[in-house]
């Protein structure tokens, strides 16, 4: 086993599909205590990593190891139900593979007290991410892996989710890996970043990977100069719902492809 | 014990794994594959007569048989799942009958493997179906939460250590042991409608998986019974019997669930 806090540990990990190269020795470990984002253009692998990481796609070669029994929470992109499949949010927060009583505590801390009789198929974005959350939280998790949780989320939702990964975050003590296509949030934040494409381009703390040249490659001048502009001191003010300024439209900086 | 009693029993014991199973035939749009098997049954019923063994594990046989080439063959994903399905089933079917016509089966038996039949049920048919039918129910109890997250969603359950494949399988084999027990009662042609119907009428009132399994496994057996009754009264062929039984319950329902919806 590889050091004693480590939970989840990648080393040079690579895949393909079709002859198309995904991932390229790419290295990740994860502590104790880690909030580790993931960032990098469509198509860096970002979510295949993820998958990699998970067991869900096979490598071509590399390792992934795991701390033993490790319990991880995963939150997916999204989640497709079939209409045939009859499934309240109640129901939902307790499914797994053995039995899994509900947690009122979290259901507070995610805010879904109300939606609790609701079928899953009749939830907003935002509303289907925090019951996503919120089950993944009901198996203790050591490690909560998130992939593009605030996709397809409005600016004010995806801030509030945001804010709510920060406080779980503190509140659970747990490490968290999220991919996020988020840069004007993840990067105006203080947590290590990791930016992929192909390969691991650099990590770190946000202003010295905005200053980094492989980043400014990727996503542009610009953006790097959005970035280094952030001020830091944002950081815990996201819950805050009636922040006024956060009212008219902000650009976003990346189009969905 | 009288013989008339004995469809009733066995139309009940079909209702407790038909219920929960259809709802996973529903769920994981395995209908066709269900017909499949049906169709299969038929070669199973022409090995039954070569290699003189039960037909009840010569059908289960060539339904494994069935089921493997499938997954097999859609591994190398040059062709739909529903392409393979046709191919598999109508060679199934053909041989079948080709065989069965070799050996001298007449129209009449045919007839009867088709749409189903009482003058089959006896007491040794009724028991193999009593223990094919609980020994399916227990595995799909043991495996139940696992599969409900499977069905929910693939990722989730892979991510939480749901052995998927091997799930899989054993729903593929939950449908071949319930093909191979009941078709002599109900016949290849409309084994399918017996599993989706009652999970579809269910699906109009459920608000969780349980309650639609529950539900199906109700409606089913209500349905079963009285269809297997009505069929012996009028000396007519159970499958179809059961499934306009069956048909006339969705209807009803469809009915009353607009008007409970309706505010």
């Amino acid at each position: 086993m590889g050091t004693p806090n480590s939970l989840l540990e990648g080393e040079n990990i690579c895949l393909s599909r079709s002859g198309r190269t995904i991932l390229s020795n790419v290295s990740l470990r994860l502590e104790e205590d880690d909030f580790v984002t993931l960032i990098g253009p469509n198509g860096a692998g970002k979510s295949m990593l993820l998958k990699a990481l998970l067991g869900l796609e096979k490598i071509d070669s590399g390792v992934v190891r795991k701390k033993p029994n490790l319990r991880l929470g995963f939150v997916p992109e999204t989640i497709n139900l079939d209409p045939s499949l009859p499934m309240s949010v109640r129901r939902f927060l307790t499914l797994s593979k053995g039995r899994a009583p509900l947690q009122d505590d979290i259901v507070q801390e995610t805010s879904i007290e109300t939606l609790l009789d609701v079928p899953m198929t009749a939830l907003s974005g935002g509303e289907r991410q925090r019951v996503l959350l919120a089950r993944a939280l009901h198996h203790k998790p050591e490690l909560l892996i998130l992939d593009e949780p605030a996709q397809n989320l409005d600016m004010r939702g995806q801030l509030n989710l945001y804010a709510l990964m920060q406080k779980i975050y503190e509140r659970h003590k747990i490490a968290i890996l999220m991919v996020s296509h988020d840069l004007h949030i993840v990067m105006s934040s203080t947590r290590k970043v990791v930016c992929l494409y192909e390969h691991v381009c650099c990590s770190g703390e946000p202003q010295a990977v905005a200053r980094d040249p492989e980043f400014i490659s990727l996503f542009g001048e610009d953006m790097a100069r959005l970035i280094s502009v952030y001020p830091h001191d944002h950081d815990h003010s996201h819950d805050d719902h009636d922040h006024t300024h956060h009212d008219h439209p902000h650009h976003h900086p990346e189009s969905k492809a | 014990m009288s013989l008339t009693l004995l469809p009733v029993i066995s139309g009940l014991a079909l209702a407790i794994i038909a219920g929960p199973l259809g709802c996973f035939v529903v769920w994981r749009r395995m209908a066709y594959f269900g017909d499949g098997l049906g169709h299969s049954a038929l070669l199973g019923i022409a090995f039954g007569i070569v290699f003189d063994i039960m037909s009840e594990i010569s059908i289960l046989l060539v339904g494994i048989g069935f089921a493997f080439f499938l997954v097999v063959l859609r591994q190398r994903k040059l062709l739909a799942i529903d392409t393979l399905l046709g191919l598999l089933a109508h060679a199934t079917l053909a041989f079948g009958i080709i065989a069965m016509a070799l050996m001298g089966v007449g129209d009449v038996d045919m007839h009867d493997y088709l749409l189903g039949s009482l003058d089959g049920v006896t007491r040794t048919s009724t028991a193999i179906l009593i223990i094919g039918a609980l020994a399916g129910f227990a595995l799909l109890v043991r495996i139940w939460p696992g599969l409900i997250l499977m069905v929910t969603s693939e990722d989730l359950a892979l991510a939480e250590g749901v052995p998927t494949k091997r799930y899989e399988a054993l729903l593929m084999l939950l449908m071949a042991v319930l093909v191979a027990v009941s078709i002599q009662l109900v016949g290849i042609l409309l084994i399918t409608s017996l599993l989706i119907i009652p999970a579809a009428c269910a699906r109009l009132f459920a608000q969780t998986p349980e309650h639609m399994a529950t539900l199906a496994g109700a409606i089913a057996a209500i349905s079963v019974t009285m269809g297997l009754s009505l069929s012996s009264n009028y000396a007519l062929e159970p499958g179809p019997v059961i499934v306009a039984v069956m048909i006339s319950v969705f209807a009803s329902a469809l009915v009353l669930g607009q008007g409970l919806r309706r505010p």
